[in-house]
């Protein structure tokens, strides 16, 4: 009888074994703090706020008053900038990229502070794990790369899509659907679902493995040594804790990178 | 016989992201292969290998992703 107790009717008393209702509940689970019209503020918002607040302080904090010998914040915050700018702009986009540096700058610490926050102790909650950050990331980047391709190359720039001239006759009108599709729809879908099924599957296995690694061993009352297995549940979450540390810098490496990629394709369509 | 396929519904969304891993998967593996052989064949260009192999695992680990987001959906 004790196999069906995580299955079975869950008693208010022993709320610590009840199974979440439905996946939602782990990525909004406190509820609305208030609301302004029918806008939430909840958790997630605060989270948001707060990340972009610790990206405006570490770049004031980190970029004025430099002194002759930089102090290790400063150092630290110069080299990311060489890294964005030399590394992802200028390698990628060409002399022409440093336009470009401020955006980049602010999306990939955004989105570093941001994935960030899943490993953080007290906070635990990715919030690039909801969509509308990297939706919203994706769009500006798609607006970026649109309207630099319309105004370098005039309209041009479609039939350089298009019509690329590269490829043989016969198939220039499959290749140009293609490539159009792909370029105006398909790259920012992706360069949203990206970072956000990362960030939601990472999320989800620490939820998971670490949360049933509690919840197994806080019920050893019920089932007796068998609780023993939350242990191992657990330190696999751990293993997977350390997993998330690459996954976070990682993702926010690539959506810089893949955003300076479009923009420098949009310069220059015909490759 | 009153079969309910309704029940099966998420093993199948599982079962269609299991296929889907394959062919990044494999994709991947070869993206990998050959940045290796580029870094081994001449070190000097192992940062330019390294930053596009990094997009070319992130352009192929896309349709994975999608396939797992698309198991939530369904």
């Amino acid at each position: 009888m004790d196999q069906l107790i995580l299955a079975a009717e869950c008693d208010v008393a022993n709320e610590v074994i009840c199974a979440p209702a439905d996946v939602k509940t782990l990525f909004e689970a406190h509820g609305v703090w208030f609301s302004i019209g029918s806008f939430d503020f909840t958790r997630t918002s605060f989270l948001m706020f707060l990340a972009a607040f610790i990206v405006l302080g570490i770049l004031y904090y980190g970029l004025r008053n430099q002194d002759l010998v930089p102090t290790k914040f400063q150092a630290s915050v110069q080299s990311l900038m060489e890294l964005v700018r030399d590394g992802i702009a200028r390698d990628i986009i060409g002399p022409e990229g440093v336009k470009y540096v401020p955006y980049l700058m602010s999306v990939f610490l955004l989105v570093l502070v941001g994935n960030m926050f899943e490993i953080t102790p007290l906070i635990n909650f990715p919030i690039t794990s909801r969509m509308a950050l990297p939706a919203f990331i994706s769009i500006v980047t798609w607006f970026i790369f649109v309207i630099v391709g319309f105004r370098t190359n005039g309209f041009g720039y479609l039939m350089a899509i298009a019509w690329p001239k590269s490829v043989p006759l016969a198939l220039r009108w499959l290749v140009g659907l293609i490539e159009l599709v792909s370029v105006f729809l398909i790259r920012p879908l992706t360069l949203a679902v990206r970072l956000f099924a990362n960030l939601v599957a990472g999320h989800l296995m620490l939820v998971l493995l670490l949360g049933s690694g509690v919840i197994f061993v806080a019920s050893i009352g019920e089932i007796g040594a068998k609780a023993g297995i939350g242990v191992i549940w657990f330190a696999f979450g751990l293993l997977i804790f350390a997993f998330e540390l690459v996954v976070a810098v990682l993702q926010a490496y690539i959506i810089t990178l893949l955003s300076a990629v479009y923009i420098e394709h949009s310069l220059h369509p015909s490759h | 016989m009153e079969g309910n396929i309704e029940i099966l519904k998420g093993a199948i969304a599982l079962m269609g992201y299991g296929l889907a891993a394959v062919g990044p998967g494999i994709g991947i593996g070869i993206v990998a292969g050959n940045a290796i052989t580029a870094m081994a064949r001449q070190p000097e260009m192992a940062g330019t290998v390294r930053a596009t192999m990094f997009l070319g695992i992130a352009f192929t680990e896309a349709l994975a992703l999608i396939g797992f987001v698309l198991f939530f959906i369904a």
